[in-house]
């Protein structure tokens, strides 16, 4: 399929609606007030698709905004991460948290552990950036 | 010196209560315009920048290589920095060159080329610029809602009144932390009971503030500060690289976000590296666009205090503001934390965004009297309603708000605060009276509010986060409890998040849940007779003065 245009496409749900699902496969229709009191609806089914974040990035992309499009890919790769598993991961790549081996401990997860290759690359950067610049775990 | 009767009056009067200061260049203490700034500079070899603003890429430190690799276009970025500051400073107020094209320049450019570029402006070129440069084209406002007693029912109540009055987005924080989970469910809660559409935030340290919106009860975040030092932003818990990321796992859950910044919050901090505020502002605003965040919240903010005190310091915020644009940046202006006595000139800062609009013209106008304003209070509260119709009704201008009758405040505050203790019963917390409904429905101020059992209350806050309580929970309350509007509007704003159409630079919801943002808004501004002009019915709106004569009738 070509790439979604800011112009064309966007509202992507009021032109496409076919091309957004939640994360459990259910089209947008199906979060209904009485899906949600039947229990059919959970907090889960209320989340933001990978699949959807990449339509959203092109959207970006077309829009003349590059790096907001990478922030929507990153993104995309961080819905199968836990939400605890974020905020720790977060809180360990502030400054002077975490020594090099740690960091690069995190990439290697965020690689196997849930496919997450440019988040994986992002702290592999910050590793080498903090190292050089003394941002690491003082002991 | 036998006293002049006028100097003593003079030296009486509001304007002269508010604190002023000379510059110190050497520390940063100045506006902008610095003789220490750096020049701009730039050099591209195999598409990597080199050379940056006369710093060498191996001397770069953290924030340096993050903006040269990711916040700046290098493909077009010799051909920018090669073009005359002054013919790019006389393109922002050319009404035949369309935003697209400066803003296509201005992504490709240094920190130091936009210092320069902005610096040929004066304030109403800047603000004709502003006018053209802002990302969506409607413009819109923001509200707090907040009290000294982080009380739930009176947020809720405020926050509906603040829907009514046609605030695009309303923002609460508290004055004791572990309030945040209530006042959070309480705005959200009283913001949809009073114009379905409305976005709301609890602003709170990094971590618990994305919590909040895992949970589903704030539809977008604001305060994730970054700073334009190194130092400054490691001191404020943070690297380019952390920041990066907590604005990727927003997105990962569906949640809008834009960065917080502002003019002055370098040097406060005491280490502007001896830069004018102004440039390390532009620092952040690059390195907002490096993380690929499509909005930020500057103006000074919370440092205005001090930007105000010293010369040129509303020229400098209003470049501030511009820059935002210039970069394709959403905009949430500021004007939203006081800073003077003086009523004359606290207006004069508010019309400088007021009058060409922004995306948000207040980052937070206090929908509350100032005394309950738990941020560093508002340049604008409650008390200022009609001031702030009659500059709209005086001028023709649109500040995103509409006069509402007594009656509808009155109505919205009540089913808010009813909701509220519909939602209260249902989740098991602590009871909200009918006494509590009938004193927030009529409130002025946290005064006005029977006292609620603090201890309890956080406790309670506590377990509900510990139990997994999210908004599903909270929409099945009150459809329950004969809320069913409120609810479906919840519900709505759930599905937003898996549409994700609101993540986009400078959007916001009409009361139909409509998508309305830069990409489908377009600031498409060229002159008389093109861009935002208000409707007739809007005009009709505007106009509305429930006092004015109707001269006809007498």
């Amino acid at each position: 399929m070509a790439k979604l245009d800011a112009v064309k496409d966007y509202p992507v749900y009021e032109k496409h609606p076919e091309l957004i699902k939640t994360p459990t496969g259910k089209p947008v229709e199906e979060i209904t007030m009485e899906a949600i009191l039947k229990g059919e609806v959970t907090a889960d089914d209320c989340k933001i698709a990978p699949e959807t974040l990449e339509l959203q990035a092109q959207i970006q992309e077309s829009f003349g905004n590059p790096q907001v499009a990478a922030n929507f890919r990153r993104a995309a790769e961080m819905t199968r991460i836990p939400d605890e598993r974020i905020l720790e991961i977060y809180n360990c790549m502030r400054p002077h948290v975490s020594t090099k081996e740690e960091l690069l401990a995190i990439a290697e997860e965020l690689e196997e552990k849930y496919d997450a290759k440019i988040n994986a690359a992002l702290v592999r950067e910050a590793a080498e950036v903090y190292e050089n610049r003394g941002m690491l775990k003082k002991f | 010196m036998k006293r002049s009767k006028r100097f003593e009056k003079l030296e009486q009067m509001p304007i002269n209560k508010d604190g002023f200061s000379y510059e110190w260049e050497e520390v940063g203490l100045i506006t902008m315009e610095s003789r220490f700034d750096p020049k701009p500079s730039i050099k591209v070899e195999n598409g990597v920048i080199v050379e940056m603003d006369g710093i060498k890429r191996e001397d770069f430190d953290s924030l340096d290589k993050f903006i040269a690799d990711y916040g700046i276009k290098v493909e077009n970025a010799e051909k920018a920095m090669a073009m005359d500051s002054l013919e790019i400073a006389r393109m922002l107020v050319d009404i035949n060159v369309p935003r697209e094209e400066i803003t296509e320049i201005c992504m490709s450019c240094t920190a130091a080329k936009l210092a320069e570029i902005v610096s040929h402006l004066n304030v109403v070129e800047m603000m004709m610029a502003q006018m053209k440069m802002r990302a969506r084209k409607t413009p819109a406002n923001q509200a707090h809602a907040t009290n000294l007693d982080d009380n739930p029912v009176l947020i809720a109540a405020d926050a509906a009144e603040e829907g009514a009055r046609g605030f695009a987005e309303v923002e609460t924080t508290c004055a004791l932390a572990r309030y945040a989970p209530f006042n959070a469910i309480a705005l959200m809660i009283g913001g949809q009971a009073g114009r379905a559409g409305v976005l709301n935030q609890c602003s709170m340290e990094e971590a618990t503030e994305l919590e909040l919106g895992m949970r589903g009860f704030t539809s977008y975040a604001e305060t994730l500060s970054v700073y334009g030092t190194e130092q400054v932003l490691i001191d404020g818990g943070d690297t380019a690289y952390s920041k990066a990321f907590l604005a990727s796992a927003y997105a990962s859950r569906g949640i809008k976000i834009r960065y917080t910044s502002g003019t002055g919050s370098e040097v406060l901090m005491g280490d502007a590296e001896g830069k004018s505020a102004l440039y390390l502002e532009i620092r952040c605003l690059m390195l907002t666009k490096a993380c690929g965040v499509q909005g930020i919240q500057n103006g000074s903010i919370n440092a205005i205090p001090l930007m105000a005190a010293l010369p040129n310091g509303f020229r400098a915020i209003t470049a501030e503001n511009l820059i935002a644009s210039m970069l394709n940046i959403e905009v949430a202006a500021g004007n939203d934390t006081a800073f003077t006595h003086s009523d004359f000139r606290r207006g004069a800062k508010l019309v400088m965004t007021m009058m060409p609009g922004t995306d948000y013209i207040s980052s937070g106008y206090g929908g509350i009297p100032n005394l309950d304003n738990v941020f560093a209070g508002s340049n604008e509260d409650c008390d200022d309603y009609d001031d702030y119709y009659t500059l709209q009704r005086d001028m023709q201008v649109d500040g995103g708000l509409n006069p509402i009758k007594e009656e509808t405040a009155i109505e919205v505050r009540n089913k808010a605060a009813r909701a509220m203790q519909a939602v209260f019963e249902g989740l098991g917390l602590p009871e909200i009276t009918d006494e509590e409904v009938e004193a927030a429905t009529y409130a002025y101020c946290y005064k006005d509010m029977p006292a609620r059992n603090k201890v309890e209350d956080m406790k309670a806050a506590t377990e509900m986060m510990e139990k997994g309580t999210t908004v599903i929970d909270i929409i099945k309350i009150l459809h329950e409890a004969g809320f069913e509007d409120v609810a479906e509007n919840l519900m709505n704003q759930m599905k937003q998040r898996v549409i994700g159409d609101y993540l986009h630079t400078s959007a916001v919801f009409d009361e139909n849940y409509n998508v309305i943002s830069a990409v489908n808004d377009r600031n498409d501004y060229m002159g008389p007779g093109t861009g935002y002009r208000i409707s007739e019915d809007r005009w009709n709106v505007l106009k509305e003065k429930f006092s004015a004569l109707k001269p006809q009738e007498i």
